[in-house]
């Protein structure tokens, strides 16, 4: 793979990426002391502060494994410290690679670490990704509070609608991306059907053996076996 | 009494707001420097146009998507809650199960003032434990990642675009196919005529919030 992965692998990359995961932690303990002092206030004992930071601690463990596993798969394309800092704020696995292929897509590049994969793609990958998360914060950020001041006066049906046009964008991305291997077929086809009935097997096992762990897993390991199979099926076609 | 409280949770509200818009600000400064610095130290800018056509085609989906979003979350998460999540991402698969856990163990209820207090401490402690998780994983990544190079695996790391829309859009579909409908019809029209992403991505957004508001409204779909 290209000469851009020197760059992606850069120790200023890594040193960054410890700058912000310091930064978040500070954040999160900034927030514990400033709740816990109200909660003082409010007459809840420091036990039962306790119990809820220690349920928050521990119920994060299990979904941040296959956190961990989306970086693994996204290495080799795209180094280890700016997917690693991405996923540290603000983003999460499938945004990333969903605008990582359209930063790469925009330059006329067919795919993340594919031929023609070079430096300048990859830091159009890193602006339009960059980018593309900014805007919750930023609205987060200008708008809160005359969102809050808002909320009164909006029903629940319409928090149900909200939730729907969220799925129904996504999903507008998604099928853009899902529509290509459909119309070019070869490994990418076979990759995308393997990635879908995988994903399939996995809700089958929620839904009618409720093996409910699975839930957690079922994106990371339909994802990464769908990749198993190109390596397979690239060896047959 | 009562007046005392609502004053001392006002105060209380306006430090989490302080906080959160400083913090949050940080955050977004400090991931936009990121491309800064591969500018300035190694000399790697995108070609103008196409930096702008793929900031426009992200910010297609990713505007009204954050809109919507944020304010589906907000009557969950709270204020302080909002802000460490929207810092720090992983909302729906990590942030909002360890509020919702934290506030059932301790007992507290959703929506007032001493759940709010329960669920920023329950997940302030998700994110440090998932960022602690992430560097573990980056340290054990690091001497192995070379392995991963191997031109075997070569096909696997180039195809996982593929593989993630196949199990994301079979989640979907397998969720709500209703929606798939349109969007994935216009989206194999627009990859049959080869349109460019910077086209089809805006007007596949608009034609599938357009045909959720048609089915939601004729009550095919719930949320």
């Amino acid at each position: 793979m290209g000469d851009y992965l020197e760059i992606a692998n850069s120790k200023l990359l890594y040193l960054w990426g410890s700058i912000i995961v310091l930064f978040v932690l500070f954040q999160s303990i900034l927030f514990i002391r400033l709740a816990w002092k109200e909660g003082k206030k409010l007459g809840l004992t420091s036990k039962k502060m306790l119990k809820g930071l220690r349920a928050g601690m521990v119920s994060a463990i299990i979904p941040s494994i296959p956190i961990v596993l989306t970086l693994i798969a996204m290495a080799p394309v795209l180094g280890i410290p700016f997917p690693w800092i991405r996923l540290s704020v603000i983003g999460s696995g499938p945004y990333e690679l969903l605008a990582a292929g359209i930063g790469a897509d925009t330059m006329g590049v067919d795919g993340l670490g594919a031929t023609g994969y070079t430096r300048y793609v990859f830091a159009n990958s890193v602006w339009v990704m960059t980018i593309g998360a900014m805007w919750s914060g930023t609205i987060v950020f200008f708008f809160i509070k005359r969102i809050k001041k808002g909320y009164k006066k909006i029903e629940k049906r319409d928090s149900k609608w909200m939730s729907i046009i969220t799925n129904a964008a996504f999903f507008g991305v998604i099928c853009v991306f899902l529509a290509q291997p459909i119309t070019t077929g070869g490994l990418a086809l076979t990759t995308m059907l393997s990635g879908g009935i995988l994903m399939t097997i996995c809700a089958l096992l929620v839904i009618k053996a409720k093996i409910t762990w699975l839930k957690e897993f079922a994106l990371a390991i339909s994802m990464i076996g769908a990749m198993g199979s190109a390596v397979l099926f690239a060896q047959i076609i | 009494m009562i007046d005392n409280n609502t004053l001392t949770s006002q105060k209380f509200e306006k430090k989490v707001h302080r906080l959160g818009k400083a913090t949050i600000l940080t955050g977004i400064i400090l991931s936009l420097l990121v491309p800064v610095l591969l500018w300035i130290i190694h000399g790697v800018f995108p070609p103008m146009k196409q930096l702008l056509l793929g900031i426009g085609t992200v910010s297609s989906f990713m505007i009204p998507l954050s809109i919507a979003e944020i304010l589906a979350f907000y009557p969950i998460l709270g204020s302080s809650g909002i802000y460490m999540a929207y810092t720090t991402g992983n909302i729906a698969n990590l942030k909002l199960p360890s509020a919702a856990i934290g506030m059932e163990v301790a007992n507290v209820k959703p929506s007032t003032k001493e759940g709010e207090v329960i669920s920023t401490i329950a997940m302030a402690g998700s994110v440090i434990v998932s960022e602690i998780i992430l560097v573990v994983g980056v340290i054990l990544l690091v001497p192995i990642s070379h392995k991963l190079n191997n031109p075997l695996l070569k096909p696997a790391f180039e195809q996982i675009l593929p593989a993630l829309f196949g199990a994301l859009g079979a989640y979907y579909i397998l969720k709500e196919w209703k929606l798939a409908i349109v969007p994935l019809t216009i989206g194999i029209i627009f990859s049959a005529f080869n349109l460019q992403t910077a086209i089809s991505v805006p007007i596949c957004v608009l034609c599938s919030i357009i045909a959720a508001k048609f089915l939601y409204k004729k009550g095919k779909i719930k949320a």
